[in-house]
């Protein structure tokens, strides 16, 4: 079969490559129908994610049908079309037990990787290093889903691919993001990031029950598309002092939740922004967090600070006092997404919710390299890329395109 | 964590009293050692081999660290305590909870031929009586070494010991404790090890194979073993059999 494979920074390329087979009798063999490439696959592609491997599949975020089944398989059948989310989970372990997915104790096969790091485990991930388990990823005509009892999630009926392949991920990390900052009526949201995250996280912020949706980026396409998709009002924070923008729009108060859709990339302006660069460069600093420092000094007393933007290492000159002076609440970790997979599918079906609104190309398998590099450099509008592993043609295709995006 | 006297006597004001794991001997061996190592660190980094470099550099300077203050981060962190075994000994202590009660936990455990599934260094653990046992193990490039061992004690849903008898080729004994988990947590799994490397050219081989055992590979024996009882089977990545 083709998969996306990892050679190296920059360097991914389309290879002919074994196809998976059963290897436990929990595991389920799904056939890709769609699958996309996600902001965190940009830090594997920049190089920032350590134990990566030459010839690594590529890629966490995919939908499609079991082909095949292990003997200890019962809620699936051949046939089935699945939503497959990104934690690998065994549905178990203490973890899983108390809905915390990501964070299983028994999925993870190099779990003492990460616990030398962190100081404890973290669940396997599709197609994200070693440190995730090694998991080969859903950039490929066909993936061995473990645990497919506890993972998969069915498709209903008459709901195409392309509505649902965004609840493998960014949906569910939205959502939990939005969830984390405990929205009340009245509420302000902002939310640094207006990729493909954070208008999932200001699209459930809105769905949650915020008054106010604010979209922070520098790229007129996306602030654009947080207008359109999201009804949210939009700050270019290389136009404007973000914090002080937020208070001047929330009567001095500051929102009353910030959400950090950014991670450890982020692109700092002035001095704090090449102090990053070169520290991260250096490997000195692992995490650049301009993002974060700015949420800790905009958020309202007693609110709430709501990560999904992805960190691996370690971050200075971290508002430790700002912090502590306002009494604020840090939310983060990564979503847990068998938790709101069941109420965010029957969202989708009953199009209360449109998350496929911000797709904005669709390639054959084949274009990925191509696809990798314009989602770096945000190329042609580029907000959300979905590829067809079964699509056999070359040359792209723009998605129908929702209003203004 | 109980204080000696000589831990006291080592501390700084400046610095809080720290528990000691290394012994004499090997205290002058890593103040050689850990400047090798930092300095080998820095070669790495220089030819942009960062995260290693940056390992071995961390690593140098725990050695460093540890050959004057008899404290070792990455032996704390390996759980290997060569203080408080006898010398020349590597005592290695691990601890993992499993969501099933005590008794069953015990049972598998007491069941000695299912070590092997989980315990990698492990080829065969065969049953030779009531109290004994044969074990085989194997290292580094193909060599084994094999050894009978004594049980003990054994107390069912509480704890089993063990240790090697006759001629070992790596001399050990261990114990394992199982106990009820606050919370309804299952069972706290605590092992501890102690391997007695031979010395001389003759124990080289041997040697070898005891430092393989290191307390990584016993977190991971734990975490399979966990996965075994908890999910039926180990997790694997791999995505073909072969
Ligand atoms: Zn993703
Ligand atoms: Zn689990």
């Amino acid at each position: 079969m083709r998969a996306v494979c990892w050679h190296g920074r920059h360097d991914v390329r389309v290879d002919e490559v074994a196809d998976p087979q059963i290897l436990s009798k929990n595991d389920a063999i799904v056939k890709v129908a769609l699958t996309c490439i996600c902001g965190s696959d940009l830090h594997l592609y920049n190089g920032y994610v350590p134990t990566m491997k030459k010839g690594d599949i590529l890629g966490h975020e995919f939908v499609g049908e079991i082909v095949e089944v292990g003997s200890r398989v019962t809620r699936f059948h051949v046939g089935d079309r699945v939503i497959v989310p990104f934690p690998i989970s065994c549905g178990a372990c203490w973890y899983c037990k108390h809905e915390l997915w990501s964070l299983c104790d028994n999925s993870n096969p190099n779990a003492w990787m990460l616990e030398h790091m962190y100081g404890d485990t973290g669940g396997g991930i599709f197609g994200y290093s070693h440190l995730y388990g090694g998991f080969a990823g859903g950039q490929a005509e066909y993936v061995r889903v473990p645990f497919a009892d506890v993972g998969l999630e069915r498709i209903p009926s008459g709901v195409p691919y392309e509505q649902v392949v965004l609840l493998t991920d960014i949906l569910p990390t939205g959502y939990q993001a939005a969830y984390y900052c405990n929205i009340n009526p009245g509420d302000t949201v902002a939310v640094w990031g207006c990729g493909p995250v954070g208008l999932m996280a200001m699209m459930s912020a809105r769905h949650l029950g915020a008054e106010r949706v604010i979209g922070i980026d520098r790229f007129p396409d996306r602030l654009q598309a947080a207008r359109a998709q999201c009804q949210a009002e939009v700050l270019n924070y290389e136009e404007v002092d973000v914090a002080e923008a937020l208070q001047n729009m929330t009567g001095g108060r500051g929102p009353d939740s910030c959400i950090d859709a950014v991670g450890m990339e982020a692109v700092g302006t002035g001095f704090e922004g090449v102090y990053d660069s070169v520290k991260q460069a250096l490997r000195l600093e692992t995490d650049r967090a301009s993002a974060l420092r700015q949420l800790a000094k905009a958020c309202r007393k007693g609110g709430t600070l709501s990560i999904v933007g992805v960190y691996a290492g370690f971050v200075d000159k971290f508002p430790m006092g700002a912090l502590f002076a306002k009494g604020l609440t840090l939310r983060c970790g990564q979503a847990h997404v068998h938790k709101y997979l069941p109420h965010l599918v029957k969202l989708v079906a009953e199009q209360q919710l449109n998350p496929s609104s911000i797709i904005t190309h669709r390639l054959p398998l084949q274009e990925a390299p191509m696809g990798y590099k314009m989602f770096l450099n945000k190329q042609d509008a580029c907000i959300k890329i979905v590829l067809d592993p079964q699509a056999g043609a070359t040359g792209t295709e723009r998605a129908p395109q929702g209003e203004g995006a | 964590m109980e204080q000696s006297e000589s831990e006291r006597s080592e501390s700084r004001p400046w610095q809080r009293p720290r528990k000691m794991n290394v012994g004499p001997a090997e205290r002058k061996a890593s103040l050689a050692g850990g400047a090798a190592l930092a300095l080998s660190g820095l070669r790495n980094l220089s030819r942009r081999n960062y995260a290693s470099g940056l390992a071995m550099i961390a690593a140098g300077g725990m050695f460093l660290y540890r050959g004057q203050t008899g404290y070792c981060g990455l032996y704390d962190a390996m759980g290997v305590d060569t203080m408080h075994t006898q010398p020349g000994g590597l005592r290695i202590e691990k601890a993992v909870t499993i969501g099933l009660p005590p008794d069953e936990v015990y049972e598998f455990w007491r069941n000695l031929e299912n070590l092997p599934r989980f315990m990698k260094h492990l080829e065969a653990v065969e049953v030779t009586g009531p109290r004994t046992s044969h074990w085989k193990a194997t290292g580094p490039g193909g060599i084994s070494a094999e050894w009978d061992a004594e049980m003990m004690e054994d107390t069912p849903g509480q704890q089993i010991s063990w240790h090697s008898v006759g001629e070992a080729d790596i001399p050990n004994k261990g114990s394992v404790e199982f106990k009820e988990a606050p919370g309804n947590r299952g069972t706290e799994v605590r092992v501890t090890i102690d391997y007695y490397p031979p010395g001389g050219a003759a124990g080289k081989a041997a040697a070898k194979i005891a430092h393989g055992i290191n307390a990584q590979q016993l977190e991971e024996d734990l975490k399979r073993l966990k996965q075994i009882l908890e999910v039926g089977e180990e997790t694997t990545a791999r995505r073909t059999a072969d």
